[in-house]
């Protein structure tokens, strides 16, 4: 046995046994074990292969930089990969596997790779795949992602139920260690909204791993005492497997809080992770500080770990890493560590201490070998010794696990993510967070600060600066005595010469002091090349254990301070944040808000077929029984639209009431027709620029009395003219009295279209519609046989006599079914914006497939609107700019192919009958197309150079995508009724 | 020919089966409330928005620096819309048709909110009778507070039933139920 559970102690509930399997094996742990430590208790040193070289690999921290312990907990669609197993909370039944292995830990195929490293050092893959290139993608690159690399993602759909929230408070404090606990305690004493988040499953941080005493407690009971009175205050939230992960603009850090990641049979009531944006008027960073490995030959057996993993494991989980165990180290942690595996009765059997003198009381009975240094280490799948070496002479030392210390590193990260880079400290002889502004302050080891005591004494007094901005200073907290403290100081050492073996950096990227070297030489001298040409600091933790030891190594093979290598950047996410949570609930069919027009039920009972058109879900056609294809419906719906009458939704187009004595005025400028002398009662057709002369939107204004007119954009820019409107009315015209606000909810639309529309509409609608009452362009209140108020508007987009009945949205269905029976006799059908498009094509009118952000109003044949004897108008200035003007501009016009069963498609390019496809010879495009039932063949409009010069040219249609070519007509753009005859029936 | 016209509510669609007794924390959906918006033209604006805090039967909203919403659960669109029209330099446009009323309440009800709504809602920020137009589930709405734990929720009515989904996902994990006001 090497590593093993002790019969007592540890913050683990042994009355609670949990059962879990790892690679199939079942094993025994207790409620409180992380999955580590509980593969610890059971002897379970061999829990990894590298990532490169195939290296067996042991757990190395206890905490969420690991970078060795990565496995795949659970099965089917909710296996995750690369959980770390430091961290994962173990519940009954959790199954975890190894990753990166063929065909077992133990036996990893892979582990050739090993024997071949003398020729995989880094830039290996760049410079022996060059070429030839296309070999990359398909060969080189499938198989060297084979041959490395992490655990897989499931490819089956997530069970799980994920959501967003957001919180508010005065402080947050990140951490829960001695720092943040007693700053949460100072700031919810006094009274204000704390958040104090840990990554945790239990608050405390090092204080749960520590065997002092705080306050004549034990640390773990000190911890548990403040959180119980932290818990006790309405003002404090206390959020437990929370991860602060980023900082972001105006003090909005995101976090993530696995709600049941730890639970066997998650409840379908919860979410398994709910993703936090936490909105803080101060911050304390108290997330500590994370021990250096040292880096020497053979530095990645499994066995060593940290001294600070070391300590935990026993103290926190009552787990010994291994019966005798070696210490390394350049400072007191190791002593620390030594002491506390002899107080529970775990043999150590040397200190290599690589200071030459040192004032660590060491324990009685251990032998001490100061100025030494480990060279290599022993064993396979654990390590079994090391060798020892002091002034030239070698030693071979036997031990089952080796605690190494190679000094402290604050955990800056959070700091350091939006553009501030750490500042070394020769003092320290660490990275210390920056200053970024009194708002956000770091504490404790994150500090700087090492013992105990002065982390319990900065977290208060943190707190006290954060109250003071906050406004809320009360008397300060008094400090607790700490006792059995031990001094926490060391010496740098970054690299320990003489190696034997590979001294690694990054575990587990497998990068080694050579690599470094390399890059070095190579020319990847800046710390981010060296990061990118060696992979140091890559993949799941980010280097959060070696990227220091990485900058001190390059700084002294380049004898400079580490100081002038830096660090690489830092950047959210501080831990990895699954998608999930990232989604929330915004996922299949919820990607997005659902839209759904008034008429909504009654196009479904008349069995619509659906279109997404941005956010609504628009009515695209509505099949009869019998019909195969959409095309049919289509054309049947278009033809009894000109012979009979059709009855459409047009709810989506955007509304909008503008009041104001300056109203017309205003309509006036913002459209390049005339509206200052439009009457009341009557609509008329806009056209609005945007500035540069581009068209920007068209529709319809209403005047329904003196200050009041209702204006329609359509569906697609309803909220873009809104806040058009909005812009220029409070800043290029603040002198006008203008209000608007959207109405497009408030109105059931619909537009009923056809030779038979009157009589029908006239069967719904009190008032008198005929011809001479209400002409062409009418628009008034009207209302309906019982009662309701409604709207009426004689408008067309079809071409044929129509009308547009608005309604309030709750009386949508109820009017749309009374005009479906109004029109049961004259053969009245449904349409929807399938047919409503073929309907405009055959009449020529624009949409936005013409309105493209590139057209002019004279490119699309609406060059009379453009009412140049106004003042001024929007886009007025710069439609006149010669490049807008130039003759040779594409100009809307129709087409026709000459052999009538020939298709045109939308976006196909033209060409000179004849001309070869290129760039040069390019005509122009078609911009619509459809099959017009009217007419028995396809139509098009499309966008022509000088095209209404060219009428009866023929011309080619190319289209290259889809492989046709058909010969065309070049005609007007109107096929249908050019006289406009039936829209004055 | 007259006809008769049914009014239909747009989440009828979604609230279907038994009526059950309402939980601590409970949505309510206001059948038929009155929603006006009330604009106050140039210069006109303190002068509209003390009329309109004055106005009997009818809660004001915020929604921008010249534009309101005048709520009333208890007298109908017409009365509503006589009362707003004496306003001096307002013009008001009826929308009762276009915003569905939600009422959510309960003691979860922060935690619910706070799934929805990127502003604070706790009482010394957000105080009984403070609105404030946002976007709650992707929707634009207006979140009001009407008592320590209730809030309205006016919804644009195209959107309602995403929102309505949204907000009883959201509240699953505080047993939150739902049901018609009349």
């Amino acid at each position: 046995m090497t590593s093993y559970r002790l019969g007592s102690g540890g913050a683990i509930n042994r009355g609670q046994s949990l059962s879990f399997t790892f690679d199939g094996q079942t094993y025994k742990g207790f409620e409180g074990d992380t999955l580590a430590s509980a593969l610890l208790a059971n002897d379970q040193m061999l829990i990894a292969r590298s990532f490169k070289y195939h290296r067996p690999r042991g757990v190395v921290t206890a905490g969420s930089a690991e970078p060795n312990a990565l496995m795949t907990i659970g099965s089917g669609a909710r296996a995750e990969p690369n959980a770390r197993a430091t961290v994962v909370e173990l519940y009954n039944g959790l199954a975890a596997a190894s990753q990166n292995r063929w065909p077992s830990l133990k036996h990893d195929f892979g582990a050739v790779n090993d024997l071949f490293s003398p020729f995989l050092g880094a830039g290996f893959y760049y410079k022996t795949f060059m070429w030839p290139g296309v070999l990359w993608e398909k060969l080189y690159e499938p198989l060297i992602r084979r041959a490395a690399g992490l655990g897989k993602a499931t490819m089956q759909a997530d069970p799980d139920r994920y959501e967003k929230s957001w919180a508010h408070c005065d402080l947050l404090v990140i951490g829960a260690g001695p720092t943040g606990l007693m700053a949460a305690l100072a700031a919810g004493r006094a009274g204000v909204r704390v958040v104090l988040a840990d990554e945790g499953f239990r608050l405390g941080g090092s204080l749960l791993s520590e065997s002092a005493a705080v306050d004549g407690r034990p640390a773990a009971e000190f911890a548990a005492d403040i959180v119980a009175e932290l818990a006790s205050l309405p003002n404090v939230t206390l959020m437990p497997r929370t991860t602060v992960f980023g900082w972001y603009d105006d003090m909005v850090f995101g976090a993530v809080e696995r709600v049941q990641k730890h639970v066997a049979s998650p409840s379908p009531d919860l979410p398994m992770e709910r993703l936090w944006r936490v909105v803080a008027k101060q911050a304390i960073l108290a997330t500590g500080a994370e021990e250096r490995p040292l880096v020497f030959g053979g530095n990645d057996k499994p066995g060593v770990v940290t001294a600070g993993a070391a300590r935990t494991y026993l103290n926190r989980y009552g787990v010994a890493v291994g019966g005798k165990v070696a210490v390394f180290t350049n400072g007191g942690s190791g002593y620390r560590t030594a002491a506390d595996l002899l107080a529970q009765g775990v043999d150590v059997t040397a200190i290599i201490d690589a200071r030459p003198q040192s004032a660590d009381p060491v324990p009685e009975s251990v032998r001490v070998i100061r100025n030494g240094s480990v060279i290599a280490t022993k064993g396979r799948h654990r390590i079994e010794g090391l060798i020892a070496e002091r002034s030239g002479f070698e030693e071979v030392i036997g031990c089952d696990a080796l605690a190494m210390s190679g000094g402290w590193s604050p955990i800056v990260h959070l700091m350091c993510q939006r553009g501030a880079k750490p500042v070394w400290s020769d003092e320290k002889q660490a990275f210390l967070p920056p200053d970024v502004g009194g708002a956000f302050l770091a504490a404790g080891s994150a500090a700087g600060h090492a013992s105990i005591g002065d982390c319990l004494k900065d977290g208060s007094a943190k707190a006290h600066a954060a109250l003071e901005a906050l406004g809320r200073l009360v008397g300060a907290l008094e400090t607790p005595e700490v006792e059995g403290e031990y001094d926490p100081s060391f010496v740098p050492l970054w690299y320990v010469p003489g190696a034997r073996d590979k001294a690694f950096v990054d575990f587990q990227n497998d990068v080694h002091v050579g690599d470094l070297g390399l890059a070095q030489r190579e020319g990847f001298r800046h710390i981010e090349h060296t990061k990118r040409y060696t992979t140091a600091g890559m993949a799941t933790d980010q280097g959060k254990l070696g990227n220091v030891n990485a900058a001190g190594i390059v700084a002294g093979m380049r004898g400079v301070s580490p100081a002038e290598i830096g660090t690489t950047t830092f950047r959210p996410f501080y831990t990895p944040v699954s998608f999930g949570a990232l989604a929330g609930t915004a996922r299949a069919e919820h990607a997005a808000p659902v839209r759904t027009s008034p008429l909504h039920n009654w196009a479904r009972k008349n069995g619509a077929t659906f279109v997404d058109s941005g956010l609504w879900y628009r009515s695209a056609w509505f099949p009869r029984e019998g019909e195969k294809t959409w095309r049919e419906s289509v054309d049947r719906e278009v033809l009894n639209v000109r012979s009979n009458a059709g009855l459409c939704d047009v709810s989506t187009l955007g509304k909008i009431e503008i009041f104001g004595a300056g109203a017309a005025e205003f309509l006036d400028r913002i459209y390049s027709n005339g509206f200052l002398k439009l009457p009341v009662g009557r609509a008329r057709y806009g056209l609005m620029l945007r500035e540069d002369g581009i068209v920007f939107d068209d529709g319809t204004a209403s005047r329904l009395s003196e200050n009041h007119y209702v204006m329609t954009t359509t569906t697609a820019y309803a909220a873009d003219v809104l806040a058009h409107l909005e812009f220029s009315a409070q800043t290029f015209w603040p002198e006008l009295d203008v209000r608007f606000v959207s109405s497009t909810d408030q109105w059931a639309q619909m537009s009923l279209a056809g030779p038979k529309a009157r009589i029908i509409m006239s069967r719904v609608v009190q008032d008198d519609i005929s011809d001479a009452a209400f002409p062409f362009l009418a628009a008034r209140d009207v209302t309906l046989r019982g009662g309701l108020k409604a709207r009426l508007f004689r408008i067309s987009f079809s071409g044929e006599l129509a009308y547009e009945l608005a309604v309030p949205a709750g009386y949508g269905e109820a009017v749309a079914d009374a005009v479906m029976d109004a029109g049961h006799e004259e053969g009245i059908c449904a349409y929807g914006v399938e047919a409503l498009n073929v309907l405009r094509v055959e009449k020529g009118h624009v949409t936005h497939s013409e309105l493209d952000g590139r057209t002019t109003a004279d490119d699309v044949g609406l060059g009379r609107m453009m009412a140049m004897q106004k003042p001024d108008f929007i886009g007025k200035r710069l439609s006149t700019r010669f490049g807008l003007t130039a003759a040779d501009r594409l100009q809307l016009v129709g087409l026709k192919p000459v052999e009538a069963d020939k298709e045109i498609k939308a976006g196909a390019h033209l060409l000179k009958d004849g001309a070869k496809p290129s760039l040069a010879n390019d005509q122009g495009f078609v911009s619509s197309a459809c099959f017009s039932p009217t007419l028995g063949h396809f139509i098009a409009l499309a966008m022509l150079k000088s095209g209404r010069e060219r009428i009866g040219e023929r011309i080619m249609v190319w289209d290259g995508l889809r492989g046709s070519e058909v010969l065309s007509e070049v005609c007007p753009p109107v096929f249908v009724d050019p006289e406009n005859s039936k829209l004055h029936l | 020919m007259s006809i008769n016209l049914l009014h239909r509510h747009v989440l009828e669609d979604h609230i279907s089966g038994f009526e059950t007794d309402p939980n601590p924390n409970h949505l309510s959906i206001i059948r038929r409330a009155v929603i006006f918006t009330v604009l106050a033209h140039a210069g006109q604006e303190a002068a509209v928005a003390e009329a309109l805090w004055n106005a009997p039967d009818v809660a004001p909203r915020f929604c921008s620096p010249s534009e309101w919403l005048a709520v009333s659960r208890t007298v109908g669109a017409e009365t509503v819309a006589g009362m707003l029209s004496e306003i001096a330099g307002a013009s008001v446009v009826d929308q009762s048709d276009g915003r569905v009323l939600m009422e959510i309440s309960g003691p979860s009800v922060r935690k619910i909110l706070a799934k929805c709504v990127a502003i604070d809602l706790h009482p010394e920020v957000f105080e009984e009778g403070h609105s404030a137009a946002i976007l709650c589930c992707h929707a634009e709405v207006n979140v009001a507070r009407t008592g320590a734990d209730t809030f309205e929720i006016i919804v644009p009515r195209s959107l309602a039933g995403s929102v309505f989904e949204e907000l009883m996902e959201m509240g699953r994990e505080h047993a939150l139920t739902r049901g018609f006001v009349d």
